[in-house]
């Protein structure tokens, strides 16, 4: 997400930089843009704000989310690290698996959902395989 | 040759992933799932492309704020970063409702508002691209560039080491928002139209941020009277998530979000 983006910038500046990383999670970004993209044409409305970071192998981030019953999410998970194998699951309040479909390729995951319920909803991220020690990632999503 | 033949297959073989787990623990996460501190704020169509499933389509235009003239800024850079968000919110309205002038006038408000902040660069870009949706009708591509005008500000801030100001035009267009949805939902009430103010999150998020901004933000007076008010409606709207909103809380949440506006579109704040 974007305004997560600060906080990463100013731990990068404090050590190796701002460029690469990123620069990484902006191209994780585009590979997440890129999935979303045949949903588009079915009418799905992808948001400008996204989130965004770096996970080790076998790591899981989780992101707490508002969701609207009567609407329709997709979730797409990007990564610029070809060989990484990514996932994104949805939950809901109650920690039960929400999402109606998800799929996983290489550079993408994604999830779809459409909410029993108006409320909080968890997001569940993780690198499963990368050959690197830090994978970069994004997560945009959209509704219809 | 055998090996190799194998793993050609193991090659074209559709890949084989792990199964999700059933139920996680959400009050238990493992201790490397730390949560991510950032909340996305929906924006308002997304919530009202909800209520036009419904049932009848709202009459948007009875809930519209016209604007007689563009947008003037007005106090401080806290109250001018939360009419800017209003602002927006307002043009994602006036598209529901299809009024092209409105939109245009909006194009120009959050030029002049973001110009005021200093960051028209961004803006004049999307302020010139809602402009020309809305004179072709192109209301899909006035939502995304409404969108895309709040995402551009907020990041202008963030450059210009103003994230609470980026916040606030966030809360400013949340308030509108909330305030429209309340007026369609209690104009014709149900559960189900009312469920859409189940929003327990955005509320923690807000009253997380407002009480961590800077003294210099946080005494301004309309940050003050914002603050107070997203108190006031954080139990309307933070219920369990089994628990219905009644019509009741509807006109309570109204009540205050429309005291909201008016006090940050208000010249004399005291």
């Amino acid at each position: 997400m974007k305004r997560f983006a600060p906080f990463l910038i100013a731990l990068l500046c404090l050590s190796l930089g701002a460029g690469p990383a990123r620069a990484t999670i902006d191209d994780a970004l585009s590979f997440a843009l890129e999935a979303a993209d045949p949903y588009v044409k079915e009418g799905f409305t992808v948001r400008e704000d996204y989130w965004g970071g770096d996970l080790g192998v076998k790591q899981t981030k989780a992101i707490v989310h508002q969701l609207f019953k009567g609407n329709t999410y997709w979730f797409w998970m990007g990564t610029d690290a070809k060989t990484a194998k990514i996932s994104v699951h949805i939950y809901d309040s109650e920690g039960n698996l929400a999402e109606v479909e998800a799929w996983q390729k290489p550079h993408f995951a994604a999830a779809r959902v459409e909410p029993k319920k108006t409320g909080t909803y968890y997001l569940i991220v993780e690198v499963e395989k990368s050959p690197a020690e830090r994978t970069s990632w994004s997560l945009a999503y959209g509704f219809r | 040759m055998k090996k190799v033949i194998l793993l050609a297959l193991a090659a074209l073989s559709p890949p084989v992933f792990a199964e999700p787990a059933a139920h996680i623990d959400v009050s238990n996460l493992p201790s490397q799932s730390k949560m991510i501190d950032a909340v996305v704020v929906p924006v308002p169509s997304e919530i009202f492309a909800v209520l036009d499933k419904l049932g009848p389509r709202p009459n948007w235009s009875a809930v519209q704020h016209k604007m007689t003239s563009v947008a003037q800024p007005i106090g401080e850079q806290p109250q001018i970063a939360l009419m800017l968000g209003t602002v927006i919110a307002e043009g994602f309205i006036a598209v529901e409702a299809e009024d092209a002038n409105e939109v245009k006038q909006i194009g120009k408000s959050v030029l002049n508002l973001a110009k005021a902040l200093g960051v028209e660069k961004k803006a004049q870009v999307r302020a010139k691209a809602i402009t020309d949706a809305a004179d072709a009708k192109d209301w899909t591509a006035v939502r995304k560039q409404l969108d895309k005008a709040l995402e551009d500000v907020r990041e202008a801030m963030v450059e210009l080491n103003s994230e609470a100001l980026s916040q606030l035009v966030s809360l400013g267009g949340w308030l509108r928002g909330t305030e429209a949805l309340t007026a369609v939902v209690e104009k014709h009430y149900t559960k189900e139209s009312a469920e859409l103010l189940h929003q327990p999150i955005l509320l923690d998020y807000f009253e997380k941020r407002l009480a961590n901004m800077k003294p210099k933000l946080k005494l301004n007076p309309v940050v003050i009277k914002v603050q107070k008010g997203v108190l006031e409606i954080r139990p309307l709207m933070g219920l369990p998530d089994s628990g219905d909103i009644s019509e009741k809380s509807v006109k309570e949440i109204n009540d205050v979000t429309s005291d909201l506006i008016k006090a940050i579109n208000a010249k004399a704040q005291h």
